[in-house]
């Protein structure tokens, strides 16, 4: 790691893996366009989208597949982080004692080289949000909001619930704070 | 005479100092940094183990002995780790070059981790578990202190 920041590096990833774990849970008790089940499609689903025969909303079938590569891949680096170590042995993730230096150092490298193809991801993500944006479909409000311009042949969105979103949230910051306390029973 | 022992006594206050005369030879600066990146890397690995003995509720004195001892032998070769002409100029090396731009805080910070690395050491031969916990502590804080303004990342 090249900044000096160590510490605020192992805290936003831990805020990141409580946004995972959030997101998780969302995926299968929040808003219909939330859940899994809802963009995670065969390939003829995103063949028919490709030939521009889809209708629907939420992700299209291929956002949804970079939704879920997008989702592995965070779930891939902050679990990677949890176990990583630097190599002075100062500052190291909340689980990195349970295991071995030799296998840290291997999770060290593995979490650089994910960070790699995370950023490649990333690229991809805002390109195409900008590319639908250029062509006068814009995402992002329409994705906190959860209103925007619909295709009036396409089912309406059945909303989450604010108080299962907290539950799920509450649930996602009690196992965030067990593997920072170093888990199992709190530590090796 | 008299003079030669002048200059002779300089010299070698000098080279005690860590300030290098003329400068160092290749090879011989090559030599040194070699002999740093494995010692750092000896500490560093040392560290690891120490850490994970440390914060286990179940510590193995042994493991906390040899490696306090193993660090604090080698913090004191340290002082000579660091003469002019060994920076990033010279060869592939983790060590920047405010080293010898601020070489009295740089031999300050090197003095207080050489403190605390025999302090640990005697907290480790006695085997105290709260001493050797917070000596541990205080220790691992003068190497950060130092790779904060001191060190880069180097890959290899």
């Amino acid at each position: 790691m090249k900044s000096h920041h160590v510490d605020w590096h192992i805290w936003s990833g831990i805020a990141i893996l409580t946004l995972l774990l959030f997101r998780l849970m969302w995926g299968f008790v929040g808003s219909s366009t939330a859940r899994w089940t809802s963009f995670i499609r065969g390939p003829r689903a995103v063949l028919d989208f490709l030939r521009g025969r889809w209708v629907g909303i939420g992700h299209t079938p291929l956002g949804g597949l970079s939704v879920v590569a997008m989702f592995l891949l965070m779930c891939t680096q902050v679990g990677l982080g949890v176990f990583n170590e630097d190599e002075d042995g100062l500052y190291a993730g909340p689980l990195a004692n349970f295991l071995s230096p030799d296998t840290t150092e291997k999770i060290h490298e593995l979490h650089e080289l994910n960070f790699k193809l995370l950023l490649g991801l990333i690229v991809l993500h805002v390109g195409a949000i900008i590319y639908y944006r250029v062509r006068g479909k814009p995402l992002t409000m329409p994705m906190i909001s959860g209103r925007g311009a619909t295709n009036p042949a396409a089912p309406q969105m059945r909303p989450g619930k604010w108080w299962v979103a907290l539950i799920c949230l509450g649930i996602a910051f009690a196992i965030s704070r067990w593997v920072v306390a170093g888990a199992p029973p709190f530590g090796s | 005479m008299r003079i030669h022992l002048v200059a002779a006594a300089a010299a070698l206050s000098m080279a005690a100092a860590g300030v290098a005369f003329a400068a160092l030879p290749k090879n011989k600066a090559r030599a040194i940094m070699q002999e740093r990146h494995e010692g750092m890397e000896k500490i560093g690995d040392t560290n690891k183990l120490l850490r994970r003995e440390i914060a286990s509720s179940s510590p193995f004195m042994p493991t906390i002995q040899s490696g306090a001892a193993t660090i604090a032998t080698l913090s004191k070769r340290a002082s000579g780790w660091f003469p002019a002409g060994t920076g990033p100029d010279v060869g592939k090396t983790g060590a920047k070059p405010e080293i010898w731009q601020k070489p009295a805080d740089f031999a300050a910070k090197m003095r207080d981790f050489q403190a605390a690395a025999q302090l640990f050491n005697a907290a480790a031969k006695a085997g105290d578990a709260s001493a050797i916990k917070g000596r541990y502590t205080a220790m691992v804080r003068t190497c950060s202190a130092c790779h904060d303004s001191y060190r880069n990342e180097m890959k290899h």
